[in-house]
């Protein structure tokens, strides 16, 4: 006689299946509280090895690169925070002094360039201004970059425009500046003449007369670009802040 | 003579435009008067004519073909007469006396120099002021005689001075 599956049988496996269940929750938990363990200790020892290699990180350019990516890789942030474990370390400290002294720099130059500069004229101002020692010389721009990102607390007074080709200003007046207005400014920086036009503009960009009227005036009425009514064929508009002799002139 | 140090914005091509944004024109106009103080002091001149500008090369920079009209440099004067700089010889304000100290302060200049060489209570010509032995160190030996002559107005006022006309010769007493 066959047996056919009774009721014993289905309380049976249904308390099999939930023996299955408790003992996967119970391996999940395991794996969690593993995991856990293991981002611990690993938080740890990046805390150690961040406190112990403290003054590399300072010091060497490279070696805080290197360090910075690590620390992206695995979603740290070492700079999100004034406060918890790394404000103790003083990894963000260094970027903190970076940033105060790009907003030195920036506020010393304004006069002349309206509150745009080159990365590299204010790399070379701000290394000028930082002592002769080799670990105050060291700074690359990917360091004013990661500086200067914790300026945006501020609001939008302080910005990078990147130009394309590795180049980047940086823009400390307070307006923000619209996708046209990066365009005229990659525009100028790519003449490698410090000043666009508006026929210039509307060939590279094809923008309409308008449009092309309104961003130049736009730079006009922020104080970025003078006017010269003097050109060959047109007005022009240049940038202090892309003109050789003003980023090379001291005073 | 002595070289001009000109400064970057004299390269800079819309320097020579006056600029319409308020702040830009106001940075402007403060390079453009120390320029003008720096170069007049420097080339030792004291007359800028409005109607002959260009042939300054000054207001006139040939290399980058850009020049400055005759009404940016009457804005440029009307800035410096505002700060004691400069003041029209003319109704038409046409000819400009610039003078890189202000009359006040060339005033003291000439009076220290008096009082410290015992001339007080002497009469001096403006002839041995700006062009005797005894003034070839000081500032204003080869002052314009004009400027000289407006410098001790000023102490006239103060009753330090008297302007003292004999002939075609100016004379000055100092108290």
């Amino acid at each position: 006689m066959r047996r056919r599956a009774g009721v014993g049988a289905i309380h049976k496996q249904k308390l099999e299946q939930e023996k299955y269940k408790d003992k996967g929750t119970e391996i999940q938990e395991n794996q969690l509280e593993q995991m856990s363990k293991q981002m611990e200790v690993f938080r740890i020892n990046l805390e150690k090895f961040a406190a112990k290699h403290k003054n590399e990180i300072k010091k060497n350019a490279q070696f805080r690169r290197q360090f910075t990516e690590m620390c992206a890789s695995i979603g740290v942030d070492p700079l999100a925070s004034g406060k918890g474990f790394w404000s103790v370390l003083g990894i963000g400290d260094f970027y903190y002094e970076l940033a105060v002294q790009i907003v030195e720099v920036c506020l010393a130059t304004n006069y002349k360039n309206g509150g745009l500069i080159y990365l590299d004229e204010l790399r070379d101002r701000l290394i000028q201004a930082r002592g002769r020692r080799k670990e105050h010389q060291e700074i690359t721009n990917e360091d004013l970059l990661a500086a200067a990102k914790k300026l945006k607390i501020f609001g939008n007074g302080f910005s990078i425009v990147p130009l394309g080709r590795g180049r980047h200003l940086v823009q400390s007046i307070p307006g923000e500046l619209s996708m046209d207005h990066t365009a005229v400014l990659q525009q100028a920086s790519q003449s490698g003449n410090a000043y666009v036009s508006k026929s210039l503009l509307q060939k590279e960009l094809r923008w309409e007369s308008d449009r092309t009227q309104k961003a130049l005036d736009h730079m006009v009425k922020e104080g970025l670009a003078w006017l010269d009514l003097q050109g060959e064929e047109e007005t022009l508009y240049w940038f202090p802040s892309m003109f050789t002799a003003c980023i090379n002139s001291s005073s | 003579m002595t070289e001009i140090n000109w400064p970057w914005q004299y390269s800079f091509p819309p320097f020579f435009t006056l600029q319409p944004h308020a702040e830009t024109k106001a940075k402007q106009l403060a390079a453009w008067k120390s320029l003008t103080l720096e170069y007049y002091r420097i080339t030792n001149q004291a007359i800028v004519d409005i109607r002959e500008v260009h042939s300054s090369p000054l207001f006139n920079n040939v290399s980058i073909n850009r020049k400055l009209s005759s009404d940016m440099v009457l804005v440029i004067m009307e800035e410096l007469e505002n700060s004691g700089y400069a003041c029209a010889l003319d109704k038409s304000r046409q000819r400009w006396l610039v003078y890189w100290h202000t009359l006040q302060e060339w005033g003291e200049i000439i009076y220290n120099w008096v009082r410290d060489n015992g001339f007080i209570g002497s009469v001096c010509t403006t002839f041995e002021l700006t062009d005797g032995e005894n003034t070839t160190d000081q500032e204003f030996h080869g002052l314009d005689p004009e400027v000289l002559v407006r410098a001790l107005r000023t102490l006239e006022s103060s009753n330090r001075a008297e302007l003292i006309m004999f002939d075609d010769n100016q004379g000055v007493k100092f108290f």
